[in-house]
């Protein structure tokens, strides 16, 4: 497999002026305080053509910054990148041609035309025959199923709907690498779920390279093979999305039903813990550095009079949360 | 040819939305009629109180030249500060940083597209208006005056982009651009005879008119008047020599600025 994206010791440091109370209004104009921000902490990361990869962390983490420079929107402080073998910030242009970009927070489409208008306007930007736009535009319908909306004007189309329209927007010359920042943000769960299968059957009929940014763990866990966890500018962890569950599992959840009511709750022993106490249920959690399962449950049915039990690992979620929390550490 | 494909494209598309909200076309209808309507009026007034001619000029040669300054302002040139300056301040420039475009040529298409309606509809109707209340002066009724006119038409809306151009790039270094974006603004106004007619400006004011990039932007204000046939070569030059000038300073400008994006967000 080649690969698509290269990253080597890339580091973007932001300046800013900052205005100083003590200060003078014409030292703070001409001469101010200035102020430097290190968002990208000398990363290196490579990723394979046609690969799904989520780029995740906290806010402020560099995910944004870094998706950024990787389209040429940013400059690098220093460092070196290639994507498809050319240099974003020097080859802007050309790389444009091959990707795409869906940014979940901000529209590319035409407010008060139908979506056919952006999808015609984006086939001449990217300098396409007529004929070209004409036979590409029915395929991206059929794909995304936009026939129902496709004349609507874009401003009175529905949230998951204009999503749909972005996307395809983006798809429009076929980029072989799409940077989505974001892209379910707002969304309810049956428009998430549909823009997720999209991007799996672009990935799966055509190939395309997937490189996401999301806080929705639903995004990684549906869409991402390979998940990159980015805290403070710095990758801390670079895995197989479901090698991540596994290796970060230091604790299991136990739910427990009671055959009646919990009236009082028993102590627990040392590495067990209430997570959640409801007079039907509890759920604790176990920290296996301390206790077995084995070992924690023979313990739980010894202190509860036990209806149903269910042992299962923690959510992706809590994982990464623990992730930003021990590279806050 | 791509570059002109694609201008085509934005303007096409441009006045397609601009159909779907005739409401903004009402207004600017308004906005001309009023303001071009008011001054007129004044001027009417004040040459009549002179006795039909003042420093040697006629009402309809004065009204003239305000009316094409007015007219040339349908196209909202102007707004092309506002528009980048929004696109910096908001993040959206980043949605176009990552197109196969020139940002800078792409906001040019766009803010000519904007106008286009316009300045269509609202420019020819109110030659013939002011044709049918004041004939055409002299001055304007020769083929030296329509054939400089076109030149002199892409001149001032060349000039004018660049000009509001680098006054929009600098939201790429400061915070709030207003202020001088607005003293801007008002030069090229006041130099380029909206408030006040060319020929009547004191000396010093009358040269910066016609050799500043202020006046430049609408050099065709000065052309019904008697000297544009003597001078029209000389003025267009020093307007094309502007654009030179004024377009290296907004390339140079935006090479610098590209690199200073910052964009909300982790």
């Amino acid at each position: 497999m080649s690969t698509c994206i290269t990253v080597n010791n890339l580091t973007k440091r932001f300046e800013f002026s900052v205005k100083d109370p003590k200060a003078g209004w014409f030292k703070n104009l001409f001469a101010p305080t200035k102020k430097q921000v290190l968002a990208v902490d000398n990363i290196s990361f490579s990723v394979n053509c046609g690969e799904r990869v989520a780029f995740i962390g906290p806010n402020g983490a560099g995910k944004s910054t870094t998706i950024k420079m990787l389209t040429g929107i940013l400059f690098p402080t220093t460092g070196s990148m290639s994507v498809l073998g050319l240099d974003p910030s020097k080859d802007r242009k050309k790389l444009a041609y091959k990707i795409g970009t869906v940014f979940g927070q901000r529209s590319q489409l035409l407010p008060n035309l139908p979506l056919t208008d952006s999808l015609e306007f984006f086939g001449v930007m990217y300098d396409m025959t007529d004929d070209a736009i004409a036979e590409r535009i029915a395929e991206l319908i059929n794909i995304f199923d936009l026939k129902s909306f496709i004349d609507q004007p874009v401003r009175k189309l529905s949230l998951g709907q204009r999503m749909r329209g972005e996307l395809a927007a983006s798809l429009m010359h076929k980029p072989e690498i799409v940077f989505l920042d974001e892209p379910t943000i707002g969304l309810d769960v049956v428009a998430k779920k549909s823009l997720r299968d999209l991007l799996l059957k672009i990935n799966k009929t055509q190939g395309t390279t997937i490189f996401l940014t999301s806080h929705d763990v639903g995004d990684i866990e549906a869409l991402c093979d390979r998940t990159m966890v980015i805290n403070h500018g710095v990758v801390v962890k670079d895995m197989p999305t479901d090698e991540l569950a596994k290796t970060f599992v230091s604790e299991k959840y136990i739910d427990i039903v009671g055959k009646n009511e919990f009236k009082m709750l028993p102590e627990l022993p040392d590495g067990v813990s209430y997570v959640t106490k409801t007079p039907e249920k509890v759920t604790v959690g176990v920290d296996l550095k301390k206790l077995g399962v084995q070992s924690a449950l023979r313990a739980l049915l010894e202190r509860f009079d036990v209806e149903d039990i269910n042992v299962y690992n923690a959510e992706l979620e809590t994982i990464i949360r623990h992730i930003y929390e021990r590279g806050r550490v | 040819m791509r570059e002109l494909r694609l201008g085509c494209k934005i303007v096409s598309t441009l006045l397609k939305n601009s159909l779907q909200y005739p409401g903004r076309l009402l207004l600017d209808i308004v906005a001309m009629l009023s303001w071009c309507g008011v001054c007129l009026l004044l001027y009417r007034y004040v040459f009549t109180l002179n006795g039909g001619t003042i420093k040697g000029t006629t009402f309809d040669v004065v009204a003239w030249s305000m009316f094409l300054y007015f007219a040339f302002s349908t196209l909202r040139l102007r707004s092309l500060t506002k528009t980048i300056t929004q696109d910096v301040i908001s993040g959206n420039v980043e949605m176009l940083f990552n197109k196969p475009v020139s940002y800078l040529v792409y906001r040019f298409w766009w803010q000519i597209g904007e106008g286009m309606l316009s300045f269509l509809v609202i420019a020819p109707i109110s030659v013939l208006v002011m044709v049918a209340l004041l004939g055409v002066p002299t001055t304007m009724a020769n083929w030296f005056f329509l054939a400089t006119l076109p030149i002199a038409m892409l001149g001032s809306a060349l000039l004018s982009l660049m000009f509001y151009g680098i006054f929009g790039v600098i939201a790429f270094w400061m915070t709030d651009p207003a202020p001088i974006q607005w003293i801007a603004d008002k030069f090229v106004m006041v130099l380029a005879g909206s408030y006040l007619p060319v020929a009547f400006f004191p000396k010093i004011m009358y040269v910066l008119a016609r050799f500043s990039p202020f006046g430049g932007t609408l050099i065709l204000s000065q052309m019904p008047y008697t000297t544009w046939k003597t001078d029209a070569w000389m003025l267009l030059s020093v307007q094309y020599l502007w654009i030179l000038i004024l377009g290296t300073v907004l390339v140079v400008m935006f090479r610098i600025a590209k690199q200073r994006v910052s964009i909300n967000g982790g």
